[in-house]
């Protein structure tokens, strides 16, 4: 927990953050977006087991 | 959260200590005038309250720690030396109150506005200071826990960054948390009417958060969305939040750390948005207003009499505090009032006017004029939590001296308001003891008869200038009266009380 953050930052206001600063930022996030979704797939064999 | 320092230190007669209000479990010492700042409880590592004149700051541990490594930046003396942070000093420690741990004390600004009150070019001066400010504050590895307008104050025409509190270290690999603030509170404010020539007015001044991603969704359709920072700032935004709202922002920190989001990304995106917001313009449609000094129907020496009134008036004030120009149009009697007084706050109810006599003030660096634009038939109220998170104008006046030049027909017959209520009005706005400085235009004057002719006969049979003096004597002594050579105006100097 950020004890910092008294302000609810909002969790979309965080990302697309990364996506308006330019070309390096939308790497990012779509570094992000690739890794949720390989970590979903990744999961799906543990869940069933 | 921004915190104002409000101007009066408390509304005439109340009592020092509210426990009604928000923000009051600050421990008041016994006996002691501490009074909690009813727009300061948000963020409760710090907290603002008045004691007397002094606008303080209290701060818990962590706080204190930060302010400290604040003080001993590179970066945050030059921008205090340069008046863009409010001048702020430590207090010797023994004056912290029980549960904080140090207090700040802050230089005073003159008169706290609200950014409903301010004018487009005011309220994107203010956004690119802040953004300025978060430029200068990541490379030195700090950043402000938020990113609201009410972060700003004004100083005349120069916008101060007040919420010292806001700073704090910054940690690597997160991106700003005031992002989404500065978006509601300034920059779709700025997009609305740049974009769309939208007063952006009435909706910060019904929302304190601002407006919402989604509520400009709607107001952006179609090739709108092209409409440079829409398509980023207002929609993906919208959609990235709605897509991430079950997510926790601590849960997509850790992400965006993991991905690799930098501090030099988080430059990137304030550069971004210091060049957005640069390249914003609007310029208002010319109203009757803007032209309303050479078109009103004075002659030059109707205008130097009433000049030489003014100046007459101000210079035998005892107290050259705060001038209020009501109706201050191109600014001609609040630059005089300046040369007499510490401040001059000129309200106008015109937004283009108040716009233009902006930019002119700041090209002329002049900071002791304040324009604002505010609609006297309709001030602004009291806003935010409970009502007084945000004073209303009435709870922030306190003139020494109130001007209300070429003003009283405007409201009396051209709003149907009874002459008594408008000059109850304008007295409330001055101090106890102060002065009010006013203009009558008899019934029979061209303009009065022009505004008369759009309401139906008989309709205001108490407009007449006796019923106006004997108004004024209920409020207080008529020092000095003067007849405009044009015979049909009359000023007055009224001592008010007694």
């Amino acid at each position: 927990m950020n004890h910092l953050a008294y302000l609810d930052a909002g969790s979309g206001s965080l990302i697309v953050q990364a996506v308006v600063g330019g070309v390096a930022g939308v790497a990012v996030a779509a570094k992000l977006y690739w890794r949720r979704l390989v970590s979903r797939f990744r999961r799906q064999p543990t869940d069933q087991s | 959260m921004a915190i104002p320092h409000l101007h009066h230190p408390a509304p005439p007669g109340a009592p020092s200590s509210r426990p009604d209000l928000p923000g009051t479990d600050l421990p008041a010492e016994p006996g002691s005038d501490l009074r909690a700042e009813p727009g300061s409880f948000r963020d409760p590592a710090n907290r603002v309250f008045h004691a007397g004149q002094d606008v303080l700051r209290a701060l818990d541990e962590t706080a204190a720690a930060h302010w400290r490594a604040l003080a001993g930046s590179d970066f945050f003396p030059p921008l205090m030396a340069a008046g863009k942070v409010c001048g702020t000093e430590e207090m010797p420690a023994a004056t912290a109150p029980q549960r904080w741990a140090a207090v700040l004390r802050h230089d005073r600004i003159p008169f706290v506005s609200h950014p409903y009150e301010w004018s487009f070019t005011m309220l994107r001066d203010a956004a690119l200071l802040h953004l300025e400010i978060l430029r200068e504050a990541l490379p030195a590895g700090f950043t402000t826990k938020d990113g609201s307008a009410y972060n700003l104050q004004w100083r005349g025409t120069e916008p101060v960054f007040i919420d010292v509190g806001s700073f704090a270290p910054l940690r690597e690999g997160e991106p700003w948390a005031g992002y989404r603030q500065f978006c509601q509170t300034l920059l779709y404010p700025l997009l609305l009417n740049a974009h769309l020539g939208v007063d952006f007015r009435p909706w910060l001044r019904a929302q304190i958060d601002g407006i919402e991603p989604d509520q400009m969704g709607r107001l952006f359709r179609g090739v709108r969305r092209l409409l440079p920072g829409v398509l980023t700032h207002v929609h993906l935004h919208g959609s990235v939040q709605r897509r991430n709202a079950a997510r926790t922002t601590t849960d997509v920190r850790a992400q965006l750390r993991d991905a690799g989001y930098s501090r030099e990304l988080a430059l990137a995106t304030v550069r971004g948005m210091e060049k957005l917001v640069r390249r914003l313009d609007h310029q208002p449609p010319t109203s009757h207003w803007v032209d309303y000094q050479r078109t009103c129907g004075y002659s030059e020496a109707d205008r130097s009499t009433k000049e030489r009134f003014v100046t007459a008036a101000l210079t035998s004030a005892a107290q050259r505090r705060l001038v209020l120009d009501l109706g201050a149009n191109d600014g001609r009697y609040a630059r005089l009032a300046a040369a007499h007084a510490d401040y001059v706050v000129a309200v106008e109810q015109d937004p283009a006017v108040v716009d233009r006599l902006y930019r002119t003030l700041r090209g002329e660096g002049e900071r002791r004029v304040l324009p604002l634009v505010m609609d006297l038939a309709d001030p602004s109220p009291g806003g935010g939590w409970r009502g007084i998170e945000r004073a209303s104008f009435a709870a922030r006046t306190g003139a020494d001296t109130v001007l209300a030049l070429a003003l009283v027909h405007h409201l009396a017959i051209g709003r149907n308001v009874p002459l008594p209520e408008v000059l109850a009005c304008l007295t409330a706005l001055a101090a106890p003891g102060g002065r009010l400085v006013v203009e009558f235009v008899h019934p029979e004057d061209p303009m009065a008869r022009r505004l008369l002719a759009n309401k139906p006969d008989g309709l205001f049979p108490d407009y007449r200038r006796d019923a106006f003096e004997a108004l004024l004597a209920t409020h207080g002594t008529v020092e000095e009266r003067w007849e405009l050579p044009s015979g049909s105006r009359t000023l007055y100097r009224v001592a008010l009380g007694g």
